[in-house]
Formats: structure tokens, C-alpha cells, sequence
């Protein structure tokens, strides 16, 4: 057997192949990717089938026969256009052109007379041109994918060329028949080449595929890695469904995690992460709900995501809008045609669905759902992991929590027994002075003490009860017409004759409409705070000013500083700096978180800036609201404010 | 008995003048401390017949002024005075002779130091 010979049988067996593999392909599942992919190869299986008849009989060509495959040679180019169209969008008069071409092909061809050599080369011609047209956007559909399916789409690509090429080879062997041994050669050698490269595409055996997968598998474990440690589990969720949309090279992915006390899947709304809402979840479509935290789909919905989560496997939607109409608009909107889903599942756990959304039904479905289920088990490890990071997490959070609240009672229950220790010693004692010696001169000195003693009691008293209050959310009672500067410069004068001197710096007055006893207490806590901080001849400042619709307030000292692993913590209920010396600073330690409950109560907040042993500056925002008009009483004459 | 004072130990001033002039009534001499620190100072110039002791307090606590003062080899009856939870098992920790809780009353307290005092040294 000469060398064309084992190429032309070789190529013509791989195509009978390819042929055998798709059709039991398309009898397992019949979509109409398969069906094309059947009338392809069936097609080609049907030449190599007749001419083996023809050579193998030795019978002189039959007229009928050579009709027959010449017709269906004719019609390779059409049905491999057809498959084009499948995946990419395939202009309309280019498909009646080809439809219209092949009718005429079929019908000079099947003419009992010699074809005129111009005629057979403009047939030659549109074989070739509709060959190297699904050659070109097989390889655009190679450029958009990646993975596994690009590595098929090149294969595809080269094979429908070669395919071309081959045709060519005949044109040109009919038009310069003194080179024929060359043509002898080169024909079978494309046939050949085109049916290894359509094995490649259409039928990749197992290791191959393996190996064309494992870039994009490892490109997506490698970003996978540190995902366990990113903030929260929206992000990671982002992060996931970006590196599956890259790996598949899909047009987008979406994870929905399954809430089991809800028996739905949740989909997290637009986050920082994601510019818009998750590709396939409706704007209220059938059997989405919206929830705070997004999107909510019940298990039993008809949506893929929910279908992959009840059946536990892996599918493949090449029409999701047809699946699940009552969505479709919502998947149209999306550019989403077909959708593989993948459940997300740790043992017998189900973890959520892995949902990729593609403009077009995946030429080679069968890649794709085995990469989308393979990192779909990737996101298990990584959501699994986090679950667990988050429960420890929650753990100790508790624990610290707790621990915080009882060292806060017991600490405020020894800081409310001993000013009513004094009182009671104090009292007794006086009593017996009294007793023993009627105007002892010391008794004028005690009742002070005693007075001294009840008032930091109340004082005591009063910030506990003002902590309850914030935590009912009933802080504020009145509103009027406050103007802080006034209110500054009230609490800084008490301080005057002290060793730490308060001085107001302001501009012009800075008037809202706030609760007044409220916005003093705040005042008071800070410039108080920053004074007992401040060592002797160290001076507090207190500047205001107005910044847009706000008032701002900061009061700095030069004194003992916050720690920097202090400051995040600082207004909180029951933290107390880690260098402060308690005994020497009474109260219970409840005044910074008092002083963020009544800033944040009138809308504004409250912040510290530190450098440790530099000193401290509180800063306040409080929005300066409009005096009502309805609810108060117009403003006395000439007590007219601005706003802004 | 000998003239030593009683040394008063607490942070708190209104507490600290109150029990030192419940003992000046009762004839008792004393002597007070504002902290650990400064009652150690009166403990090196002279053994003070008990101390009544405050446990928390800045500079040097209770527990600190109790530990120094028997590493330098002072044999004190002490008697904790304080308002923590815990203070019972403290009265343990430093080996104090007595205990009274804040807030106490002052007979509570006479009690106490008289009871200590009698006990043999």
C-alpha cells in the first residue's frame, strides 16, 4: 500500500470514528448541538462508506453512487456551517446563501453531463471559502474561550481548515492535472490531517483533556488559596464566582449558598465586589424574593441553580430561558442563553450551586460540566474552611464578649460600693463624734465628705442608667436650638483656675437643633477626659466649626495618648484603655460609649485620632439639622439661625 | 501593747479619714498611707501594730505592699479592707489575720481589729 493510500484510509477510519462517538453521544442526550454534530460526521462516515463500497467491489463507478457522494461531499460545508452557527451567531444570508449553494451544487452535480471546468471550480470554491469561514470563527470561538474548550475549538479549527485545504487540493488537481502525484499526496495528507484534528476536538480522549484543563484548575486554586482569609464571606463569594467565569470562560458564574433553615439558596446582592446584581438572578422573577442580604430562590424553584441543588449533580442548560420561562427576560437581560450548574457540596452537605451562564450552548458540553462540577468541589473546600474560620471566630468573639461583661460588672460593682462606703463610715463616725463630743470640730469636714461621696454615687448611677437608656434606643428627649460654642466654652470655664487650662478656638457660633442636656454631657465627657489625661501645664484645645450641613468638634490634648491597638475598640461598651489606670480615673468607663451613643443618636459619629505619649484629639460630626417647622413654635424674633 | 499605731492603708479619702477618726476615737494611735508604696515607708521606720489594708489601689496594691513587706522579713497582722467579690480568698493569698467587706459597718470593723489585736501575736 502506497503512503496516500494509509493516509487516505486512515483519515476516512478517524472520520467513521468521530461519527460512531457523536451518535451514541446524541442517543444518550439528544440536543441540537448533538444532531448537528451526527449529520456532520454521519455525512462524512456516508462518503468514506460509499467509495470504500465502490473500491472495495471493484465495480466500475456507478453513476448513482458517485451522484450520491459527491452530493453529500457538497453538503459537508453546509452542515458544518450549521455547527457554526450553534455556538456564534451565523449571519442569516450568509446561511441561505449556503442553503441556496448547496441545491445548486446537488443539482448540476446530478445533471448526467460533464461539469465545464469553471463550473466545478466555482464549487470547488464555495466549498473551500464555507470551509475556512467555519475554520476562522471556530478559532474567534477559541480566542473567547479558555481551557479544555479553547484547546478543542483550536483542534475544530485546524480540522474544518484542513477540511478546506483538501477540497482545494481536488479543485486544483481537476485545473492542473500534470501535477497529479503532488495532488495524489497532498489530498489524502489534509484528509488525514483534518480527521485527527476533528478527533482532538470532538472526541479528546480522557488524559488530554486532563492536561488542557490543568492550567485553568490551577490558575483557579491558586487564587483560591487565600480566600479563606478575605474579610467576609461576600467577598469570597465574588472572588469565586470571577476566577469560575475566567476558568470556564463563561460570561459569568454566580454563587447561590443554600440556607438550610430556609431550604432556599441565597445569592448575595450587589456588593463592592460586584458592580451589579449576579448574572441569572431576576429582579424579582418567578420564585426569587428579595431579601436585606439579597436575593433569595427556594430549593423547590424551577431555576437550574435550585434543580442542580435538589438532584445533586451537575447540568446543562443550552436554553435557560426555555427551562425556566418565567425568567427569561431577566436571563436575556444577562446575555445568559445556556447555564451549567454545579452543586456545591461537602459530604453529604450541601453547601450551595456554582451556576455558569454562557451567551451560547457550549460546543463541547461534556468539558465544561466536568470543569464546572471540579470547581464547584474547590469552592466547597474554600466556603467549608471559612465556615469553619467564621464559628471560631464567633466563638471567641462570644467568649471575649462575655469575659468584657464580667469584668465590667464586677469592676462597676466595686466602683458603686465604694463611694457608699465612705458614705457609711463617714456618716457612722460622724454620729459617734456627735455622740461622744457635741460640736466635734472635724463634723463640718465629714458631712462634706459625705456630700462629696453621694454625688459621685449619683454620678455612678446616672451613667449606668444612661447606658441602659442607649441600649433602648431612648438617649434623646428634647430638641432645641444649641449652640455648641456656647456650650464649649460653658464646660472649658470650669477649668480655668485647674492645672490643665481649656481653651475654645471658633470661627463664628455653630447652632442645630439638638437635644441640649445631651450635647453638653458629650462635651463635658470629652473636654473632662482630655483635661484628666492632660499632665499639669498641658493645655486642651477645643475647636468648632461648621463643614456643610455639620457641625465639628475636636478637642485635642496633649496627654497620656491611646495605645493604636486601643483605638478601633475605644468606644465600646465595655472597653477601657489598656493604660489607663482605672483607680486614679473614677467613673465606670462607660463615657466614650455614652459619648458615641449620643453622637450617633442625632446622626452624626464620633472618632479618635492618637499618636501614643503625643496626646489625643476626639472628633465629632453632628449634622445640624433644620428646626422643624410644624413641630415647635416659630423662633423668637431676632433667634433666627441659618442652616446651610 | 505598746504604742505602735495602727497603719491605714487606702487610696480612697473620704474612707481613709473616716476609719482614722473612728480609731482616734476609740483612743487607738495611727498612722495612714495614701498607697503600697507609702505604707511601706511607714513600715521601715517603725513595725505598726496591724495594718488595715485596701487592696486595690495605684502605685502599689495590697497585694504588692503585703509581698514586699514579708520579703523584708516584716512580721505584719494586716486586715484587708474591700469591696471585690474575690476579697475573702485574697484574705488567704497575702495571710492576712481578718477581713471586712466595703461597705462595712464601723462596728464591723472595731470588731475586727479588736479581735485581731488580742489574738497572740
Amino acid at each position: 500500500m502506497r503512503a496516500e493510500e494509509l493516509f487516505q484510509h486512515l483519515a476516512e477510519g478517524l472520520y467513521v470514528a468521530i461519527f460512531v462517538a457523536v451518535l451514541v453521544g446524541a442517543l444518550r442526550r439528544l440536543t441540537r448541538v448533538r444532531l448537528d454534530l451526527v449529520l456532520f460526521f454521519g455525512d462524512a462516515a456516508l462518503i468514506v462508506i460509499a467509495s470504500t463500497l465502490v473500491r472495495a467491489l471493484s465495480i466500475l463507478p456507478v453513476v448513482a453512487v458517485t451522484d450520491l457522494e459527491t452530493a453529500l461531499l457538497m453538503a459537508l460545508p453546509y452542515l458544518l456551517l450549521r455547527l457554526v452557527g450553534d455556538f456564534m451567531a451565523v449571519p442569516a444570508w450568509l446561511m441561505r446563501g449556503a442553503e441556496l449553494g448547496l441545491l445548486v451544487a446537488v443539482v448540476l452535480l446530478v445533471v448526467p453531463a460533464p461539469l465545464p471546468l469553471p463550473l466545478t471550480l466555482v464549487l470547488v470554491a464555495y466549498f473551500v471559502g464555507l470551509s475556512l469561514y467555519a475554520a476562522l470563527a471556530f478559532w474567534r470561538g477559541a480566542r473567547r474561550s479558555s481551557g479544555v474548550t479553547r484547546r478543542r475549538f483550536q483542534a475544530v479549527a485546524l480540522g474544518s481548515g484542513f477540511l478546506g485545504l483538501d477540497i482545494l487540493v481536488a479543485g486544483l488537481g481537476a485545473a492542473l492535472p500534470a501535477q497529479a502525484d503532488l495532488w495524489g499526496v497532498l489530498g489524502p495528507l489534509c484528509g488525514m490531517a483534518s480527521g485527527l484534528a476533528y478527533v482532538l476536538g470532538f472526541t479528546p480522549p480522557t488524559w488530554l483533556r486532563r492536561a488542557w484543563q490543568e492550567p485553568e484548575v490551577r490558575a483557579f486554586l491558586g487564587r483560591a488559596a487565600t480566600l479563606p482569609h478575605l474579610p467576609d464571606t461576600h467577598a469570597i463569594v465574588a472572588e469565586l464566582e470571577r476566577g469560575a467565569a475566567a476558568a470556564t470562560g463563561g460570561s459569568g458564574a454566580t454563587i447561590g449558598l443554600f440556607d438550610e433553615h430556609a431550604d432556599a439558596l441565597r445569592f448575595f446582592d450587589a456588593s463592592p465586589q460586584r458592580a451589579h446584581a449576579p448574572v441569572g438572578v431576576p429582579a424579582g422573577g418567578e420564585g426569587f424574593q428579595r431579601t436585606p442580604e439579597g436575593w433569595r430562590l427556594a430549593a423547590s424553584a424551577r431555576a437550574i441553580s435550585a434543580r442542580a441543588l435538589r438532584e445533586r449533580r451537575v447540568l446543562l442548560a443550552e436554553d435557560v430561558a426555555r427551562e425556566d420561562p418565567a425568567n427569561a427576560a431577566a436571563y436575556a437581560a444577562y446575555g445568559a442563553t445556556a447555564a451549567l450548574a454545579a452543586p456545591i457540596t461537602a459530604g453529604q452537605k450541601r453547601l450551595g450551586v456554582l451556576v455558569v451562564y454562557a451567551p451560547r450552548a457550549p460546543l463541547f458540553a461534556d468539558s465544561d460540566l466536568e470543569l464546572v462540577q471540579l470547581l464547584a468541589d474547590q469552592a466547597a473546600v474554600i466556603l467549608e474552611s471559612r465556615t469553619l474560620l467564621d464559628a471560631a471566630a464567633a466563638a471567641q468573639a462570644r467568649a471575649e464578649a462575655g469575659r468584657l461583661k464580667e469584668d465590667f460588672l464586677s469592676s462597676a460593682a466595686h466602683d458603686l460600693k465604694t463611694p457608699i462606703a465612705g458614705i457609711l463610715a463617714q456618716a457612722q463616725v460622724l454620729q459617734r463624734q456627735l455622740d461622744q463630743h457635741p460640736g466635734d470640730p472635724r463634723a463640718p469636714t465629714g458631712l462634706a465628705r459625705i456630700v462629696r461621696e453621694a454625688r459621685r454615687l449619683r454620678a455612678l448611677v446616672l451613667e449606668l442608667l444612661d447606658a441602659s437608656l442607649l441600649d433602648q434606643g431612648r438617649l434623646l428627649s428634647t430638641r432645641e436650638s444649641v449652640d455648641l460654642v456656647e456650650v464649649a466654652s460653658a464646660v472649658c470655664a470650669r477649668y480655668a483656675r485647674g492645672p490643665v487650662p481649656c481653651r475654645v478656638e471658633a470661627a463664628e457660633a455653630v447652632v442645630g437643633w439638638l437635644d441640649p442636656a445631651r450635647v453638653r454631657q458629650l462635651i463635658e465627657h470629652l473636654i473632662d477626659n482630655a483635661i484628666r489625661f492632660s499632665p499639669p501645664g498641658a493645655e486642651v484645645v477645643v475647636r468648632l466649626w461648621r463643614e456643610a450641613d455639620a457641625a465639628r468638634l475636636d478637642v485635642v490634648d496633649r496627654g497620656i495618648g491611646i495605645p493604636p491597638e486601643d483605638v478601633p475598640r475605644l468606644f465600646e461598651r465595655f472597653h477601657r484603655g489598656a493604660n489607663v489606670d482605672d483607680r486614679r480615673f473614677a467613673g465606670l468607663g462607660l463615657g466614650l460609649y455614652l459619648s458615641r451613643g449620643i453622637a450617633e443618636a442625632h446622626g452624626g459619629r464620633i472618632w479618635a485620632t492618637s499618636t501614643p505619649d503625643g496626646g489625643s484629639t476626639f472628633s465629632v460630626r453632628l449634622p445640624l439639622q433644620a428646626r422643624p417647622t410644624a413641630a415647635a413654635p416659630a423662633p423668637a424674633a431676632g433667634r433666627a439661625w441659618t442652616n446651610g | 501593747m505598746g504604742d505602735e499605731p495602727i497603719l491605714v492603708v487606702d487610696d480612697d479619702a473620704t474612707i481613709l479619714s473616716a476609719v482614722a477618726e473612728l480609731l482616734d476615737l476609740e483612743g487607738y494611735p495611727l498612722t495612714t498611707a495614701t498607697n503600697g508604696a507609702e505604707a511601706l515607708q511607714v513600715v521601715a521606720r517603725g513595725r505598726p501594730r496591724l495594718v488595715l489594708l485596701d487592696m486595690r489601689m495605684p502605685v502599689l496594691d495590697g497585694w504588692g505592699f503585703a509581698r514586699v513587706a514579708r520579703d523584708a522579713g516584716h512580721q505584719l497582722r494586716i486586715i484587708t479592707m474591700s469591696a471585690a467579690q474575690d476579697a475573702r480568698r485574697w484574705v488567704e493569698e497575702i495571710g492576712a489575720a481578718g477581713h471586712v467587706a466595703k461597705p462595712f459597718e464601723v462596728d464591723e470593723l472595731l470588731t475586727e481589729v479588736r479581735r485581731v489585736l488580742e489574738e497572740p501575736a
